[in-house]
């Protein structure tokens, strides 16, 4: 592995308490914004920097993206703040009687000055027309099974007028709940790939051509929906280059050029960009802490009872589980060991001078109270420690576990372990992002292990895994389940023992 | 004369013994001839094609692939015999690879080859029998000499005057994985990365040839099992060995007397019934594309006369007959258990193709309760009397002995507590069961539901009301076709929808692939209508039925129809329910399936060029009680 390029500075009065974690990875890896939140709030970012002409350039210098994205509150007033719909349709028969009593009922949506719902009536001939659309935008819509605020569900990105950003109930602020960067990380990572030219072509390409959805969404809105939007600015990301930015553009580039309905692509879009997050902080993790090789990944293929492959990748997912915390402690080691500490705490106002090395490091002590011990260079960088890891554990140190299970990576089945045991629809991502048509399996396999380090098969296992963990028939039997797998979703033809071909079946012909 | 232990010994090394000698040509010639028998043998259906490719005026090289046992190296000694006149001395010996030197006609059309020398040219017949023995294991080295034998392989596929023809066996695996292999040593070799190319086709595509390369490509796992099947049972039954045993007198409780199960079996064996029977279970694996090699169908004859779960190796003995006999353990022998292997442990059969393959019928274990009411009550009760005397009473081999009664007693007076013996009894059940798979006549399957026995329900129509009539031409009943397309718009909507005269594209409007899918996108007719229609083709090659829909006359999708898919489809039309003994694979290919009508009907809708409207119309789906589809349209106004 590549050790990492250097890390740029923090932006001016960056919002962070500290920046440790943020100094590793960026602002922010947000540990309760799921994949599908992370590609949403990417989208607001890459289409309104794409209406400027300007998608994926950081004209103005490293982290200096501010765009400013939409609220769309009539739209999401009527969709997820609108409980008298439905009794309103029930109870009254006459239209204009329908319509009436719910533009009354509509006089209270929230955050919007005089409300008025009357511009519906351009585009819906009959007031049950328009409560057939709503039913079915919002049986396709995100987060309508969970528990979250209105504010916090969304449409499905039909095209550019679906996109608004996740609000604080109040309607007024972005309390970055869910919305919480990685979004922004996301686009700084794609924008500092190599393929960042051709991925905005295909992404503004599917975003603006998703044609008659998006124009029926636009139709439940006003003319000039959003007046009042706000500025969003200080994401950060630290690494001018990564390898992980290029696989994930690569195998994002991939899956745009399908043959497939662009919708359909969105969710394998999600899952990769999910992965390559945890991969991404797993990477780092491991670069940091000097480590040779990237983080490996033993995938168990369910099997009816235990294999050595399930203990094996339980014990890898606790491995890389632990990695993002030993590379921050690693990281305040370092500080510790800098020249710049040790002279500092051989001067003579040694507390004084250490607390400015560390407020220019970590930003840390900012505020009266965040640090209140001994005037001793060693209790403060102990202390330091300590909030550090209490920060880390509460947020950073769930994202490979969550984003991990919400991928379909990780994943108990079977167990009361967690483990990697990728679902069908996770490996179906895998695939269709990795094979050209055509592949033998073993080809695809190898593939998986060189560019991701994940081990299914027994061959890679060998490679990899040190001789006392390698047990060739179990993971002989682990590729024969995935074999199994991959031609029950028909993505597999079996010609003979021994012979099979991954088949991806939008590119066949192509 | 050929004595019956003899062959009955020659025999059992088809069967399931533990070293399964008989899987190798090889093999099999030198016991043949260490016993002084002639191995079972018939013509291979592929013979004439192969030996055609290469006793021509301008021969072209073959490859032969396929599983262990499909019969690729007993092709290449034919080849071989063909050559030369029958003369097997060279073909002896253990090398992989020999060579003939073979005189053709120089201008490649004459044939026979002139006599005249300067008209004749001298072609080199190579024979790599066995690719896997000839290649280097991988991490070896490669010995010059099969670089250059490889190289001058690739040459001729391309090469239309050369003099280098190549038959090759191996199993496809081998094959690829030797050329990859061979590719890996040289850098840039576009001739290999050519033949490669080519085989990754022919194999994925099933194909036996393709334009621009000298080759004919056998994949000998693509033949018909069903073909293979009846001609291997027939050459099993005619083989002089049995002759021998007919003619012993041997006395009643000796081996080939009239209480010989091998005896009773042998002759069970050549009934029509049983024939016919076995015949549709391999046209069916056919159907399903599970192909059962050649050798393995011999296991399956041989296990089915000789199987007796007592004796050594599970495979009877002429010495072994009286034994059973006084223990009175015959019906152990019975050939409707054999042929599924009942006779064998379980991991045995588990890892026999054959029996693995026959153990998805479920047979013996999938009933109804007409059959299990005859096999348990039908000795008292009236209701089931007839046939149970029929079928139980009046098989005095295998029917109702005194062993079962006392089970069958035991178990429905419930005297018997323990588990034992209600195991016992359930495992002389599922021996029962199966004999009357075979026993219930033609004209009776639909009065008992033959096809009940297993857990294809609707495997007997597959076969006579869609499979034949489709292969004789003819025209598949409308009955059918509705509860197939029902089937099918279930799935498509997510619904209940009892509509069938129209195939209903539906989406839920973000992905093709969700379980409901309430909108309208577009109707295609089932019967012909301005260019619409859905067709059923017979594939004869591959045996395979196609359902395509024609959404224009050229713009169609194709769905292989196989067995199973057929099963869930009208199980999802007549039931209602996703059935839950199959798997998610049927419900994920038909899913796949309206990708691919979804596809090409915006295909159509972009050759018909329609113009944008200021009105965006959605057709939503909604249900009647009766399950008839009701659409709603909705207008939005841009």
């Amino acid at each position: 592995m590549n050790p990492l390029s250097e890390r740029l500075s923090p932006p001016q009065n960056p919002d962070p308490s500290m920046w440790i974690d943020e100094a590793i990875w960026g602002h922010r890896l947000h540990d309760e914004q799921s994949p599908w939140l992370i590609y949403l709030e990417f989208l607001n970012v890459f289409m309104f920097e794409y209406s400027q002409g300007r998608a994926f350039s950081e004209a103005k210098g490293y982290n200096t993206l501010c765009y400013k994205p939409c609220k769309r509150l009539h739209l999401r007033n009527i969709l997820f703040n609108n409980p008298k719909l439905e009794n309103i349709r029930l109870v009254l028969a006459n239209d204009s009687e329908r319509w009436e009593a719910w533009f009354r009922e509509m006089e209270t949506a929230q955050g919007i000055n005089n409300p008025d719902f009357r511009y519906l009536k351009k585009h819906f001939g009959r007031f049950e027309d328009f409560y057939q659309i709503v039913s079915i935008i919002r049986s396709t819509s995100l987060e309508m099974n969970s528990n979250k605020r209105w504010t916090s569900k969304f449409v499905f990105p039909y095209g550019e007028d679906c996109l608004f950003e996740d609000l604080h109930q109040n309607t007024n602020t972005n309390d970055r709940r869910f919305f919480g960067r990685t979004g922004e990380v996301l686009y700084l990572m794609l924008c500092r790939s190599r393929h960042s030219d051709e991925l905005s072509g295909a992404i503004g390409d599917i975003m603006m051509q998703s044609g008659k959805w998006n124009n029926i969404v636009r139709c439940l809105q006003p003319d000039s929906p959003d007046a009042m939007r706000s500025e969003r600015a200080k994401a950060f990301l630290p690494y001018k280059h990564h390898e992980a930015f290029d696989t994930l553009a690569k195998d994002w580039l991939s899956i745009l050029r399908l043959n497939i309905n662009p919708h359909d692509m969105i969710p394998h879009l999600v899952n990769l960009a999910g992965f390559h997050m945890v991969k991404y902080q797993l990477d780092v993790s491991r670069q940091l802490l000097e480590r040779e090789t990237p983080a490996t990944v033993v995938c168990e293929i369910v099997a009816p009872k235990k294999t050595i492959v399930r203990e094996l990748s339980c014990e890898h997912y606790q491995g890389n589980n632990s990695l993002p915390e030993q590379a921050v402690e690693y990281y305040l080691a370092g500080i510790k060991k800098a020249d710049e500490w040790i002279n500092a705490a051989s001067e003579h106002d040694a507390f004084m001078k250490c607390l400015q090395v560390l407020e220019e490091k970590v930003l840390w002590p900012r505020n009266e109270g965040d640090y209140n011990g001994p005037n001793d260079p060693d209790s403060l960088m102990e202390d330091l420690r300590a909030a550090a890891l209490k920060r880390h554990r509460r947020h950073n140190a769930n994202i490979h576990r969550n984003y991990g299970r919400e991928i379909g990576l990780v994943s108990k089945r079977g167990t009361n372990k967690l483990r990697y045991a990728p679902t069908d629809n996770f490996l179906k991502t895998l695939l269709l992002c990795n094979v050209p048509g055509r592949m033998a399996l073993n080809h695809f396999l190898t593939r998986l292990s060189d560019r991701y380090g994940l081990i299914l098969g027994e061959r890679e296992a060998e490679r990899i895994l040190p001789r006392e963990d390698f047990d060739k028939k179990a993971f002989q039997a682990n590729s024969r389940r995935l074999e199994q797998r991959l031609a029950s979703l028909g993505l597999l033809r079996r010609l003979s023992d021994g012979c099979a071909y991954i088949i991806n079946p939008h590119r066949t012909g192509k | 004369m050929m004595q019956i232990e003899d062959w009955i010994r020659f025999l059992r090394k088809y069967g399931p013994i533990p070293r399964n000698d008989n899987m190798y040509d090889e093999t099999i010639q030198r016991t043949a001839r260490r016993y002084k028998i002639k191995p079972i043998e018939f013509k291979h259906p592929h013979q004439k094609k192969v030996i055609d490719s290469i006793i021509s005026p301008d021969p072209v090289s073959i490859i032969l692939t396929g599983t262990a046992g499909d019969g690729k190296t007993h092709l290449c000694r034919k080849v071989w015999g063909a050559l030369k006149k029958d003369d097997l001395k060279g073909w002896a010996s253990d090398d992989p690879y020999l060579n003939l030197k073979v005189l053709y006609p120089k201008d490649r059309e004459t044939w026979p080859p002139p006599k005249e020398r300067e008209l004749r040219r001298v072609v080199t017949i190579h024979f790599i029998r066995d690719l896997s023995a000839w290649a280097p294991q991988d991490g070896y080295e490669w010995a010059p000499e099969k670089e250059k034998l490889l190289f001058r392989f690739c040459k001729a596929l391309f090469d239309s005057s050369s003099d280098d023809v190549f038959l090759v066996a191996g199993n496809d695996g081998q094959l690829i994985e030797t050329f990859e292999r061979f590719k890996k040593r040289f850098e840039d070799i576009d001739l290999i990365q050519k033949a490669l190319n080519a085989f990754e086709d022919l194999l994925v595509d099933d194909k036996q040839e393709k334009e621009g390369i000298r080759l004919r490509f056998f994949n000998l796992s693509r033949g018909n099992s069903s073909e293979l099947f009846q001609l291997a049972v027939e050459s099993f039954l005619n083989h002089d060995g049995w002759r021998g045993c007919l003619e012993t007198n041997a006395g009643e409780n000796e081996a080939f007397g009239p209480n010989c199960p091998i005896r009773r079996n042998f002759e069970l064996l050549q009934t029509p019934l049983i024939h016919s029977r076995m015949t549709s279970l391999f046209e069916l694996c056919d159907y399903n594309g599970l192909h059962v090699p050649l050798r393995q169908i011999l296991l399956m004859l041989t296990n089915a006369i000789l199987g007796h779960p007592d004796v050594k190796d599970r495979l009877m003995v002429p010495g072994d007959v009286p034994g059973i006999i006084s223990a009175g353990t015959v019906s152990k022998a019975s050939i409707y258990n054999n042929l599924f292997g009942g006779n064998l442990t379980e991991m045995r059969r588990n890892s026999i193709t054959v029996f693995d393959y026959f153990d998805q019928f479920q047979i013996g274990y999938e009933t109804t309760n007409r059959i299990d009411n005859i096999l348990i009550f039908g000795e008292e009760n009236e209701l089931f009397s007839t046939p149970f005397k029929e079928f139980m009473t009046e098989d005095t081999f295998y029917g109702a002995d005194e062993k079962f009664h006392a089970a069958r007693r035991g178990y429905i007076e419930g005297t018997e507590e323990n588990e034992t013996a209600t195991k016992d009894f359930m495992d002389l059940l599922i021996s029962q069961r199966r004999g009357l798979f075979f026993k219930i006549p033609k004209a009776s399957e639909a009065e008992f539901g033959l096809w009940k026995l297993t857990v294809f329900k609707y495997a007997g129509e597959y076969l006579d009301s869609f499979v034949d009539v489709l292969k004789s031409s003819g025209s598949v009943s409308r009955q059918i076709i509705s509860r197939l397309v029902r089937g099918i718009n279930r799935i498509f909507t997510g619904t209940l929808i009892n509509n069938d005269r129209e195939i209903f594209l539906a989406t839920s409007g973000n992905y093709s692939q969700a379980r409901i899918c309430r909108i309208l996108i577009d109707k295609i007719s089932v019967y012909p209508s301005k260019g619409e229609k859905v067709q059923l083709k017979h594939d004869v090659l591959l045996k395979r039925v196609i359902l395509s829909v024609y959404l224009t006359p050229d713009i169609f999708e194709d769905f292989d129809l196989n067995l199973i898919r057929y099963e869930f489809l009208s199980r999802v039309a007549d039931e209602g329910v996703l059935p839950a003994c199959f798997s998610r694979e049927c419900y994920e290919d038909i899913l796949a399936f309206k990708t691919r009508l979804l596809a090409a009907q915006k295909r159509r809708r972009e050759a018909m060029r329609e113009p944008p409207t200021p009105i965006s119309e959605l057709n939503i789906l909604s249900l009647s009680d009766q399950g008839v589809a009701e659409e709603n349209f909705v207008e939005v106004m841009l």
